[in-house]
């Protein structure tokens, strides 16, 4: 496959990505989403910790069989290079002074040591917009500090701000939410630096630190504590502005289900942001009564009688399938929706009418159901070129095609162990 | 002061809550300018809080003067013809129109791509939505409890080794957060594209599609393995976990088995850590019951700060689970100037959260705080669309703004 098959408003953008793991590999495959050419550089003596996760196409493990690498590389290219040779620094330089956009997300310190810091970037290519993202920022006493995505979460403060009423220690959010956050905030400025250099000429150097880009998601709770010196509580599912606001418990599940699935795991969200809206869920659970009860007219009365609101919600939710439940509110103009697990996902109808999910054939695990672009674009329509490439497969593309290497050339490269 | 990256870029920001407010602020940040209508009741951020000394006002809800710096505020009745027609002479001079009205109330508050391009061919709209602009749900109800249903999100987390309670949304707005800085990506690729010949164009972006799209590894265990994701607790290694200190809680986490080796020689290589049952990081995670009460008795004796410290210096991942005050208090973020102080003439002075990314050539910067309600009516419907004070005070008496 070539370029001509790449859509999106960035084509003939192309992006250097010495990223790995998972928020710099979010940053860029929001680029390679709107087209842009992004070019992995990888090595086998150092290879992306994603490529080595479960899970595995089948189970069976390998650098090219796993999913969760699968899912954040799509539509990238990958080459094999040993950064640490000078000839493959070289390598990257050539790479770099035909981009526009360098990203990397090494510890701070480990490019330039490999001569390829943004000085030195620089001089190959004046305009270059180079980012890196970092756990902690490239400046400040802790910019050496490791920072690993599940405990990114407790160290911009989330983890104290969420949690169930009566929990006796700091919850999580259940994923490393600091990366994708960071990813996207990543994409934005280097597309803002992108944006100025049209208008200048002028590149510019990004450090973006994962652990502000997380605080910029909680800066309500940041303001709290400098205006009041609290912190807001734990509320749960809870909203201080909607009752009922929840996730109930539903009737128990007939019929299969995946290994694993709990057949009493059912439930469905509801959410009531007005007294129209409360009064609509009431008819809806069969007790108009309900509405005008004096405890529940009004928000301030729901809120002040959460506990036996919600004790009435959950007696009519636990009758029912959490999806039964949620299309009958859904009628009636009521918020709500089942919690969706991963096998839920694949099938739900919305996501599957509106061609976000991707099915590309891949060199080695064949097509799977991967999760796409979030977004469409009326003029410049976006869409996943190709599946995420296996290690190296770009090699003959890059080290040929791109940088004009003949094949004897190449072949004494790979002799040496500087591509593979 | 550097000029800014977006400087020059005119945006109109519509809507209520976080999403489009969120795509707004990250843009006003590096130096767009961002005119936000609100209509006459206010952007519901204004009842959120927190408010100084916890007395509710709409002009010093902290969730919007943290959104809303460095943009003109002004009140326009959508429902009202003339409160359309003046929406859509601010889209005549906008290069993007953000906004998360939903799908079925757009065309009634003049929300119409179509009209809108007509007024300017070279309009960027993007438009935020808990479903997207087609599909099923597209007319579905939504706030971001649903949306982090919807998207697969909250089923993800919960309370370790409780199994009883429900799937646990993050706190805030966080889809809308997600579905804002989405839309923020997609508008620039749109404005660069805008650069090659001139055309505008409309950008749906649905909330449930920005989480399906970045929960980890989760989804694919589907496709890949046909095994379903379990809630946060239950860890196919160890320790990954909350423990207590004297005074706080701290993450414990050693991913790589060199992690581990440096945290026991951090505790004093004790004789329990070479017994068999916590050998490697997967049988750590099947005698985790085991496991834990040592790791409790050693971290107790420790502050938190000692700790983090202690553990980072040896290259351990730890990280404090920060309370608010932590942040604030932390030499890093300090050494940063991660905290920005910015006077509101109402709500007074305060640090608010600051840079996300640090540009070396055109600095994000705070101009000005956040706008009371209609602040700048006049300055903007007098000065950037030109109306005289006769006709801005016939459309106010009209009730249009």
């Amino acid at each position: 496959m070539t370029a001509e098959n790449r859509e999106g408003p960035l084509n003939g953008i192309r992006v250097t990505d010495f990223t790995w793991v998972w928020a710099g590999p979010f940053c860029t495959l929001q680029l390679a989403h709107m087209g842009a050419e992004v070019i992995r550089i990888e090595t086998t003596k150092r290879i992306d910790v994603l490529r080595m996760l479960p899970p595995w196409a089948e189970g069976q493990p390998g650098p090219n069989r796993a999913g969760y690498f699968n899912q954040y590389n799509q539509g990238k290219r990958s080459i094999q290079l040993d950064l640490t040779q000078p000839e493959g620094a070289e390598l990257a330089k050539r790479i770099v002074a035909m981009s526009d956009i360098a990203v990397e997300n090494f510890a701070a310190g480990v490019l330039e040591r490999l001569g390829l810091g943004y000085e030195a970037l620089r001089q190959v290519k004046p305009d270059i917009i180079m980012i890196s993202l970092s756990g902690y920022g490239q400046t400040g006493p802790e910019s050496t500090y490791v920072s690993y995505g599940p405990a990114q979460v407790p160290l911009a403060g989330l983890s104290t701000l969420t949690g169930y009423t009566d929990m006796d220690r700091p919850g999580h959010v259940g994923m490393s939410y600091g990366d994708p956050n960071a990813g996207l905030h990543g994409a934005f400025a280097v597309l803002a630096a992108l944006w100025h250099r049209e208008r200048t000429g002028r590149g510019q150097y990004i450090d973006m630190s994962q652990w502000e880009s997380t605080m910029a998601v909680i800066g309500d709770a940041i303001l709290g504590q400098s205006m009041n010196g609290e912190q807001p509580p734990l509320v749960g599912n809870r909203d201080p502005l909607m009752a009922p606001h929840g996730v109930f418990r539903c009737g128990p599940a007939t019929g299969d289900l995946p290994p694993g699935v709990l057949p009493e795991d059912r439930w469905v969200s509801i959410a009531c942001g007005s007294d129209d809206e409360w009064r609509r869920l009431c008819e809806a659970m069969g007790r108009p009564e309900v509405a005008d009860d004096a405890r529940f007219r009004t928000m301030a009365g729901r809120k002040a009688n959460e506990d036996d609101l919600e004790g009435i919600v959950e007696e009519w939710t636990s009758q029912h399938d959490p999806f039964e439940v949620s299309e009958k509110l859904q009628q009636a103009r009521v918020a709500a929706f089942p919690p969706l697990a991963n096998f839920q996902l694949g099938e739900d109808p919305n996501l599957n009418a509106g061609g976000f999910f991707v099915e590309k054939e891949h060199p080695e695990v064949g097509i799977r159901k991967h999760a796409g672009i979030p977004w469409r674009m009326s003029e410049t329509p976006c869409q996943v070129w190709r599946a995420a490439p296996t290690l190296g497969q770009d090699n003959d593309y890059v080290f040929g095609e791109l940088l004009g290497r003949s094949a004897e050339e190449i072949g004494a490269l790979k002799q040496r162990q500087v591509i593979f | 002061m550097a000029e800014q990256a977006l400087a020059g870029l005119r945006v109109i920001e519509c809507g209520s809550g976080v999403a489009a407010a969120y795509t707004a602020k990250l843009m006003a940040d590096l130096g767009a300018e961002v005119v936000k209508v609100e209509e006459p009741s206010g952007d519901v951020s204004r009842r959120r809080g927190p408010f100084p000394g916890n007395e509710p006002h709409p002009d010093k809800s902290g969730l919007f003067l943290y959104l809303n710096c460095n943009k003109q505020g002004v009140t326009l009745n959508l429902r009202d013809p003339r409160g359309r027609e003046l929406l859509r002479r601010l889209a005549e001079k906008a290069d993007v129109l953000v906004h998360n009205y939903p799908p079925r109330q757009m065309a009634a508050v003049g929300l119409d791509y179509d009209s809108l391009r007509e007024a300017n061919p070279r309009l960027v709209m993007t438009s935020l939505s808990p479903f997207g602009q087609d599909g099923p749900y597209r007319d579905y109800k939504a706030y971001d409890l649903t949306v982090s249903c919807a998207g697969g999100w909250a089923w993800l987390n919960g309370w370790p080794g409780r199994p009883e309670m429900p799937p646990l949304k993050a706190y805030g707005q966080q889809t809308e957060y997600q579905s804002g800085a989405t839309g923020a990506v997609v508008t620039m690729g749109a404005l660069l594209h805008r650069l090659q010949n001139g055309a505008g164009q409309h950008i749906d972006v649905s909330g449930q599609e920005c989480i399906a799209a970045e929960i980890e590894m989760t989804y694919t265990f589907w496709p890949y393995m046909r095994l379903t994701a379990v809630r946060w607790g239950q860890r196919p290694i160890q320790p990954v976990d909350f423990f207590q200190c004297k005074d706080g809680w701290i993450f414990v986490l050693c991913v790589e088995e060199e992690q581990w080796h440096r945290f026991v020689e951090l505790m004093g290589s004790p004789e329990w850590t070479t017994w068999e049952v916590f050998a490697n990081r997967l049988v750590r995670a099947s005698n985790y019951d085991a496991l834990r009460p040592f790791l409790e008795e050693w971290v107790s004796e420790w502050t938190v700060r000692d700790l983090y410290h202690a553990a980072q210096q040896r290259r351990i991942p730890f990280a404090p689970a920060s309370t608010m005050a932590d942040l604030l208090d932390s030499e890093h973020l300090k050494a940063r100037g991660f905290f920005v102080e910015v006077a509101h003439p109402l709500a007074g002075k305060h640090k608010y959260a600051g840079a996300p990314y640090k540009l070396s050539g055109t600095p994000w910067a705070i101009r000005s705080p956040a706008p009371t309600l209609g602040q700048h009516n006049e300055a903007v419907f007098g000065g950037l669309l030109g109306l005289s004070g006769d006709e801005l005070r016939s459309v106010r008496e009209a009730g249009a703004l």
